[in-house]
């Protein structure tokens, strides 16, 4: 096996989930200004669901189903039950709380689900794809497809469609658009069960090939937060960024081993946010 | 010996003597390891609770110092030098990380802290030859030590970690970091080194995680990735949001109520995540002070029936004056502050262009124009929260250009267009955290009564120790005001001091700047109440559109045609 190939398609595979990770939690971010470090926890409670179910015999299209519907009624109860009461609180206290709910959520989950990582069939069954040395499975080509075929609706969306642009409107000035007769609470609860389906959707194509356990949700949240910031919190920019993360993760998962992912990604995420944070004095912005 | 320092002289023994008492689960094995993770816990508070800062990585803190033991140790070091090495070292390297780390604006500094978390257990994992791996490194030598003096020992150390939380939260420390924690801009304008004060906390709170860590891992005996992790890292944040932040009995008690309800619920892992959840979610969103919050109100009023309240009153050391504090020496005259040729882009968008004028001391001027004209951009400019895109600000011909913003707290004072006060503080404490940048020398008794007396120009005396966020939008403009102007500091910058004021408040504040003036300082005020600027200034200049359109008098300014044209919008 080809070390190299090998390397680049697992990377590509979870680099388009860390891509659409990215993308949800850029959308919920520009509607809120909130970052939500419960995002991971969308995957996670997807992924959990959708192994459970299939595990009592629930058909797998049924089970991915009912995994993708909790995934986005997680993010919606994150806004509507958790933000919006506290909508005038200030944004570091609501990033608490949204730890606050991923600590939690990670508590059922250990209950519920279990201390081991779960998984379950693949939705593309058939043998690996051989490219130049190295395995592609069918369900990592679909994990891309959809990925990207994904990442694609959410900016037509965004700039088609009256909805996605009144999405639009709360994130760059949520006064002015409810103002306009936007309903801004409307539309940052749709973007928080956009970006809690897009969790769900990544753990139905990925956690087949690589199980969850009840932790990996702020893990996730992290990797989803580079690749934004990479992308200066630009939804179409995150997909580039979140593949490049995925692909730099498997380099150095794949010549310098496993153990060394975790030192060297999160020393990643801390130059990222040392450079983000450059010229930022006071939170910014403030009129004094 | 009054009764209430009988009942918590009776309180503390009793704390200490609980192990002993047969109370299910409460050992003295349990009660150590919670004696020893709260002193690591107040210092996260520190950090986390009184400052404000979201330390979402703390745990790695606490492990590092048994890590750098450890290691030391298995390359054959002798013991007291591993553990002496394994504190400085994660004191230093607290001190380091603080220098990157506390000029990150919230959320990016909890993700670099989470980051720094996954790091340390990243890497205790990544070199097992070195740390032992998944299993840990093992230490010997704690075990020597009687089950007994292990207990006393973490007492007092607890004992110890609450009282220098008391002495050094007392006072001035205290109302700084309320005022960083609060309002970062505000407190630098009112001359806090706001990374300065973030990084000395960070540091200290560190020594304290640094101090219980190398206790832990000698007590325990052992030191996992687990850890310096993340999971560890929240936990430590639940305990203190459970316990109450920002106080000094919250660590001890959050982690005394978890560990405890652990081991008699004997559930082991399962169920301990989703208490610490719970506990965590459930105080962030409803009990923001914790337990401790929760209990201050029936303990004060237990301890006001038990030592009825000796009324401190803060009046003045001398009869209706404070301590004048000279940061001006008398008999100054002649030009105080030179602002010349000043622009300023926004992006591409003109804010000011071109602007010069000079005020002198002894003098009221007063900067006029519609709203947009460029007057707080001015000011923010003149005070050093935003540079000049051109020309040049001095004072007494000194460049300030390149000064930080606290830095000029010394010689300008400045008030916001709307209110920035700390709302737990009160109205006294706000005025005095202005003094305690500008005249560290002064005594806290001298520091009150100068505070008290610039309230009592105000006639807010009355209200001196009401928490800001009792009071009314005007009264936090008129403390606003007189935080500004305390200690008469020789340039005094006031943004629309007059909105909001009824016609008693007026007066106060037209008597507060003739005295300034006739003090000697200079005094520039932005305004839009035309009356009250033409019956105090002096002279001034009338912004349009960035463009000054007028200099001098203040009467001529005013009865300029052009002024008139741009200013009421009226061509006689």
């Amino acid at each position: 096996m080809n070390l190299f190939t090998q390397s680049i398609i697992s990377g590509l595979m979870s680099g388009a989930v860390y891509a659409l990770l990215a993308v949800g939690l850029v959308i919920a971010y520009r509607t809120t200004r909130v970052v939500n470090l419960a995002h991971g926890e969308s995957y996670v409670v997807g992924g959990l669901a959708i192994a459970m179910l299939a595990d009592q015999g629930v058909p797998a299209w049924l089970a991915v189903a009912a995994g993708i519907a909790a995934s986005a009624a997680f993010g919606y109860a994150v806004e509507r039950v958790f933000l919006r009461p506290r909508v005038s609180w200030p944004v570091p206290s609501l990033i608490l709380v949204t730890l606050g709910i991923s600590f939690f959520v990670r508590g059922v989950m250990l209950l519920v689900a279990g201390i081991d990582p779960l998984s379950f069939p693949r939705l593309v069954a058939g043998p690996p794809l051989r490219i130049a040395g190295g395995a592609m499975p069918q369900q990592g080509i679909a994990l891309l497809a959809v990925a990207i075929v994904a990442a694609i609706g959410i900016s037509l969306f965004l700039s088609r469609t009256r909805r996605g642009r009144q999405l639009r409107a709360t994130a760059e000035h949520p006064d002015a658009a409810q103002l306009m007769g936007v309903n801004v609470f409307a539309a940052r609860s749709l973007a928080f069960i956009i970006a809690g389906g897009l969790g769900g959707l990544s753990a139905a194509l990925l956690v087949p090939l690589v199980p969850v356990d009840f932790q990996a949700g702020l893990g996730m949240t992290l990797r989803g937060f580079i690749a934004a910031a990479l992308a200066g919190m630009s939804p179409t920019a995150s997909m580039v960024s979140g593949l490049a993360l995925g692909l730099f993760e498997a380099f150095v998962t794949g010549y310098l081993g496993a153990l060394a992912q975790d030192p060297i990604v999160f020393l990643i995420l801390i130059g990222i946010a040392v450079w983000r944070s450059r010229g930022i004095r006071f939170g910014g912005g403030a009129r004094a | 010996m009054n009764r209430y320092r009988v009942l918590q002289g009776a309180l503390v023994a009793l704390c200490v003597a609980s192990p002993f008492f047969g109370i299910p689960g409460w050992t003295v094995a349990v009660a150590t390891i919670s004696a020893l993770t709260a002193v690591a816990l107040i210092g996260l508070d520190m950090i986390f609770g009184v400052a404000g800062m979201l330390a979402f990585g703390q745990a790695a803190f606490v492990a590092l110092p048994g890590y750098t033991a450890g290691m030391l140790e298995k390359f054959g070091a002798p013991v007291w030098i591993a553990i002496a090495a394994g504190v400085a070292g994660t004191v230093l390297l607290a001190r380091l990380v603080a220098e990157f780390f506390v000029r990150l604006p919230g959320v990016y500094f909890a993700l670099g802290t989470l980051g720094f978390a996954f790091v340390v257990e990243g890497l205790a994992r990544a070199f097992p030859d070195w740390s032992g791996g998944a299993s840990g490194l093992v230490f010997e030598s704690g075990r020597n030590i009687g089950v007994e003096v292990w207990y006393a020992a973490a007492a007092l150390l607890l004992a110890a970690g609450i009282a220098f939380h008391v002495w050094l939260l007392r006072g001035g420390l205290a109302r700084t970091l309320s005022t960083v924690r609060h309002d970062e801009l505000a407190a630098a304008v009112i001359g806090i080194d706001v990374a300065r004060a973030k990084a000395r906390i960070f540091t200290i709170g560190g020594a304290y995680c640094a101090m219980a860590g190398i206790c832990i891992a000698y007590y325990v005996g052992v030191v996992v990735p687990e850890s310096a992790g993340v999971n560890r890292s929240l936990e430590y944040v639940g305990t203190v949001l459970l316990g109450g932040l920002g106080t000094a009995y919250g660590p001890a008690v959050g982690t005394v109520l978890l560990q405890w309800l652990f081991v008699v619920a004997g559930y082991g892992k399962r169920y301990e995540l989703l208490i610490y959840g719970v506990a965590f979610l459930g105080a962030v969103l409803y009990a923001r002070n914790g337990i401790v919050g929760l209990l201050a109100q029936p303990w004060r009023s237990l301890r006001l029936a038990l030592q009825p309240a000796e009324k401190t009153p803060h009046q003045p050391l001398l009869a209706g004056v404070g301590a004048r504090i000279d940061t001006a020496p008398p008999g100054l005259t002649g030009e105080c502050l030179r602002v010349s040729g000043i622009s300023k882009y926004f992006g591409g968008v003109l804010a000011l262009k071109d602007v010069s004028f000079s005020v002198d001391y002894g003098e009221i001027f007063t900067i006029v124009g519609p709203n947009g004209a460029g007057k707080t951009t001015l000011f923010n400019i003149i005070s050093g929260i935003e540079p000049a895109s051109e020309g040049a600000v001095a004072v007494d011909g000194r460049d300030l250009s390149h000064v930080p913003i606290h830095a000029h707290a010394p010689i300008i004072g400045r008030s916001f267009q709307v209110a920035r006060l700390v709302p737990e503080l009160t109205a006294l404490e706000n005025v005095l955290s202005r003094l305690d940048q500008i005249a560290p020398e002064l005594s806290e008794s001298e520091k009150r009564s100068t505070a008290w007396a610039q309230l009592a120009a105000f006639e807010l005396d009355a209200l001196a120790d009401r928490p800001a966020h009792t009071l009314s939008v005007g009264q936090h403009k008129l403390i606003d005001l007189a935080r500004a102007a305390v200690g008469e500091p020789r340039l005094v910058l006031l943004d629309e001091p007059a909105v909001g004021l009824a016609r008693g408040e007026l007066d106060h504040l037209r008597a507060l700047l003739l005295q300034l003036r006739s003090h000697g300082r200079a005094v520039i005020v932005v305004e839009h109440n035309i009356d009250f600027v033409a019956s105090v200034a002096d002279r001034g200049v009338v912004l349009d559109g960035g463009i000054m359109i007028a200099r001098g008098p203040v009467a001529d300014i005013l009865a300029d045609p052009n002024v008139r044209e741009a200013y009421f919008g009226v061509l006689e």
